[in-house]
């Protein structure tokens, strides 16, 4: 029970993202249907499921809210502002509901609120007259998408024996085990009472028609009268089945159900239809078929049209076609690939040196197959970054609104995928950037028509592949970044020098420093210079990087980015000395000889001549102080860091390698320009090196 | 109040229904039923708030409404419906908002229309 649970908590989680998406996508199309009953159906689910579960409060707090949705639905109200609002605050307590303990005391003060104030939003309907119609409005209790696949739908006849109540039996709690079994209409049926004179006071003559929907299949139902079985007449028909039984959303005419009930004989029926009145009103008026008949078999006809409308409308479960994993599997599934990735290194290793064919042919099966299972493991924890994108639309509003600004958020590329953990740690920083964005970018609506613009201001967020790396974009078409200001600011801080001269890139780069900020006020929203340097440290630790461009009066653009995965990489692996080092592969351009002479005509400048082009390197034997024989031509690995080209001296470059990221213990964390290690095929280790932050410590000392 | 009858100077009859209209003492209200019905054109009865109902007292009031149909007698009640007499009538299925042929085809005053 804990795992289903478990389960219902993540997927109602999935559901009140999509909830929140639909309800943000409804504010701009409001009269889409098809969003209508998106939320609707999601409410529904998560109603459902919850009842099942035991979550009683979302299962009732969450009925209210549908019900109003279900008026929108149905065209007896419109989507406003304060119903999307109302909805939104809805969706934030049934997300709080869900995370408090099953059976605890829950805080129901937001929850009243709301609800007082989506029953305010509903319109005084007048109700129908008793007696207006002859068939009761059905309304059927939701159904999760699991139970739908097993549900059926059965017509009973019960006719107890007429001593049943001398027994001691009473023929109504029969009659509402039925109805504890699922979602049932029923029936008594009095055509059978006599008059007074020969009514015997203690005899049952009432009999039922149930229509019954159920989950249970015929065994339930038949248990119900297992101890009166002998003694009643009781007749148990399956009428409709999930995707067995007449997929059409309506169901049999009048007529046929009561030939089918033996209610009426297929002459008589062919006999009222000549006749061209409404059938039931024709079979009273004849006499053919009693009142009560026609009304039973009404309540089955819209009964099972009920359940076959609620099932159409709610999506169907694919079997086998997707399923849940927990995400802690998966990661132990790839600690393994990682684990295989490093043995299968040793044993190409081993092979190599041995020099049999048939071992290398082996060995080289054992790593084509490596690497596909290392693709799929890492894929299977791709997903798609839309997935977070509702978040910030949801965030976009509520702070424009707090703000008193009017900005709308558009995205693009929600499919791109992601690795999951990778996904999760993006949050944060995106946060800071987008309210940095809404408070410091976008300006007020009247400032944005006296600077020509439209009063509404757009928020553009986005991610697209690049290589092995996603570009995120988070563009607003704001006031832009203030050069002068925040060169000023750098300048009085001393992050870069007073006469220095430092491209437009390097001074808004300096909005990530610790602390930094050009805001004149602090607001509820940002401007304490914590922001954008939890965003720096939140990409290091991707492993990602950062670029700001910006035109004032027009906008500014933050493009992160981010690699694919956390767990295996692609890598430059090189040595120095014994030791051997791993180079992300995404950075490097080009690898060349650095001679004795080379380093000798650069006069101790590290700096090297390739193909004219004089670049900068760092000699990482000296960096790491590693004092073994220096040899006589050693590598440049020429990256592109920040669009920067730096070289770094290796002893040798060994070649490609797949990376299996191990994190460093404690003690190594803070150690500068490595980002973690990795096992090599022979068990020794060799590092990581974060070559953006290798050339940063050497700028600074 | 027990279950009785009395005769009113109209000559209408009204039942009271006493706190049990139930299988142990159907045989009784029936009778009591009957004798009304053959006495008078018009019988009502006047339910205590508290009454007690089961499908006896429900199939009693049925019959009741049929022979009276036949006999072109009225049987009605006086007062509201009680709340044992509405909640057997939601939990059996009873209710009825179509026309009765037992019931010269009107809508059924007890179970479902208006009195």
């Amino acid at each position: 029970m804990e795992e289903a649970i478990a389960t219902y908590r993540e997927e109602a989680g999935e559901l009140l993202a999509e909830l929140e998406t639909s309800l943000l996508d409804l504010e701009e199309t409001p009269d889409d249907n098809e969003l209508i009953n998106r939320v609707f159906r999601a409410m529904h689910t998560i109603k459902g499921s919850g009842a099942m579960f035991g979550f009683d409060e979302i299962a009732s707090f969450t009925h209210e809210v549908e019900t109003v949705f279900d008026m929108v639905r149905n065209g007896k109200m419109i989507v406003t502002k304060r119903l999307l609002d109302l909805t939104l605050k809805s969706r934030d307590h049934i997300t709080y509901l869900l995370s408090c303990p099953l059976g605890e005391e829950v805080d129901r003060s937001d929850g009243d609120e709301i609800i007082a104030g989506l029953r305010q939003l509903v319109p005084q309907i007048e109700m129908p007259q008793k007696g207006s119609s002859d068939v009761p409005v059905i309304n059927l209790p939701p159904v999760s998408e699991e139970e739908l696949a097993n549900e059926s739908t059965w017509r009973i006849r019960f006719r107890p024996a007429t001593n049943i109540l001398m027994c001691g039996t009473n023929p109504l709690s029969l009659v509402n085990e039925l109805r504890d079994l699922g979602t049932a209409h029923v029936v008594a049926q009095f055509d059978e009472i006599p008059p007074l004179d020969s009514l015997v006071g203690e005899n049952c003559y009432i009999y039922w028609d149930v229509i019954l929907t159920t989950t249970r299949g015929e065994d339930a139902i038949k248990d119900v009268f297992i101890f009166v079985e002998d003694d009643c007449d009781i007749r148990i028909e399956l009428i409709d089945k999930s995707g067995l039984i007449d997929k059409d959303q309506g169901y049999k005419k009048l007529g046929d159900i009561l030939v089918e009930r033996g209610d009426l004989s297929p002459v008589e029926m062919q006999k009222v239809l000549t006749l061209q009145k409404r059938f039931g009103e024709l079979l009273v008026e004849q006499g053919i078929v009693s009142p009560e008949k026609v009304q039973s078999a009404l309540v089955e006809q819209q009964h099972v049209k009920s359940v076959r409308k609620e099932r159409s409308e709610t999506p169907q479960v694919e079997a086998a076609a997707s399923i849940r994993v927990p995400a802690e599997r998966l990661d132990q599934l790839i600690n393994l690939v990682g684990e295989m990735v490093t043995v299968q290194a040793h044993l190409s290793q081993v092979s190599m040196a041995g020099g049999d064919a048939t071992f290398i042919a082996i060995s080289e099966e054992v790593e084509r197959l490596t690497n596909e299972l290392r693709d799929t493991a890492l894929n299977i924890r791709m997903l798609p970054i839309g997935s977070t994108f509702s978040k910030f639309k949801r965030l976009v509003r509520d702070l424009s609104s707090e703000l008193g600004k009017e900005i709308e958020m558009e995205t693009f590329g929600a499919d791109t995928e992601l690795d999951k953990t990778v996904i999760e740690k993006l949050n944060d920083p995106l946060v800071h950037i987008i309210r940095n964005s809404i408070d410091h970018g976008i300006e007020m609506p009247e400032a944005r028509k006296a600077a020509g613009k439209t009063s509404r201001g757009t928020v553009y967020l986005g991610a697209e592949h690049s290589g092995d790396s996603v570009l995120v974009t988070i563009r607003d078409d704001g006031a832009g970044l203030d050069r002068d200001r925040i060169r000023a600011k750098a300048v009085e801080r001393g992050l870069i020098s007073a006469t220095a001269d430092v491209s437009d890139r390097e001074i808004y780069a300096q909005i990530f420093a610790p602390g930094f900020s050009t805001a004149e006020k602090v607001t509820s929203v940002s401007g304490r210079g914590v922001g954008m340097d939890v965003v720096k440290r939140g990409i290091d630790g991707l492993r990602g990087t950062i670029g700001v461009d910006s035109v004032q009066g027009s906008g500014t653009t933050i493009t992160l980015k981010i690699p694919l995965t956390l767990a295996i990489i692609d890598s430059l692996l090189v040595k120095i000395g014994k030791d051997h080092f791993v180079l992300p592969l995404a950075a490097v351009e080009e690898c060349v000889e650095l001679t004795r002479e080379d380093i000798k005509n650069s006069h101790g400048r590290n700096l090297a001549n390739v193909r004219g082009a004089i670049i900068p390197y760092i000699p990482l034997r000296q960096h790491f102080c590693i004092t073994d024989q220096q040899p006589d031509i050693e590598q440049i690995v020429i990256a592109d860091i920040h669009g920067t080209k730096v070289g770094f001296v290796v002893d040798h470059v060994v070649g490609e390698h797949q990376t299996v990221i191990k994190s460093l213990g404690k003690m190594y964390r803070d150690v500068k320009g490595v980002s973690g290690a990795t096992i090599l095929g022979d068990g020794t280790v060799a590092l990581i090196l974060d070559m953006g932050v290798l050339l940063q410590s050497v700028e600074e000392s | 109040m027990p279950l009785n009858s009395s005769v009113r100077e109209t000559g209408n009859i009204i039942i009271t229904s006493g706190d049990r209209l139930t299988i142990e003492n159907a045989a009784e209200f029936l009778q009591i039923i009957r004798d009304a019905l053959e006495a008078s054109k018009h019988v009502a009865i006047e339910f205590e708030p508290a009454v007690e109902i089961d499908i006896t007292g429900l199939q009693i009031l049925c019959s009741a409404c049929k022979s009276a149909a036949v006999l072109g007698a009225i049987f009605t009640y006086h007062g509201p419906q009680p709340p044992a007499l509405t909640d057997i009538i939601a939990g059996s299925g009873a209710e009825r908002h179509a026309v009765c042929k037992h019931n010269n085809d009107s809508t059924c005053i007890w179970f479902g229309g208006t009195n």
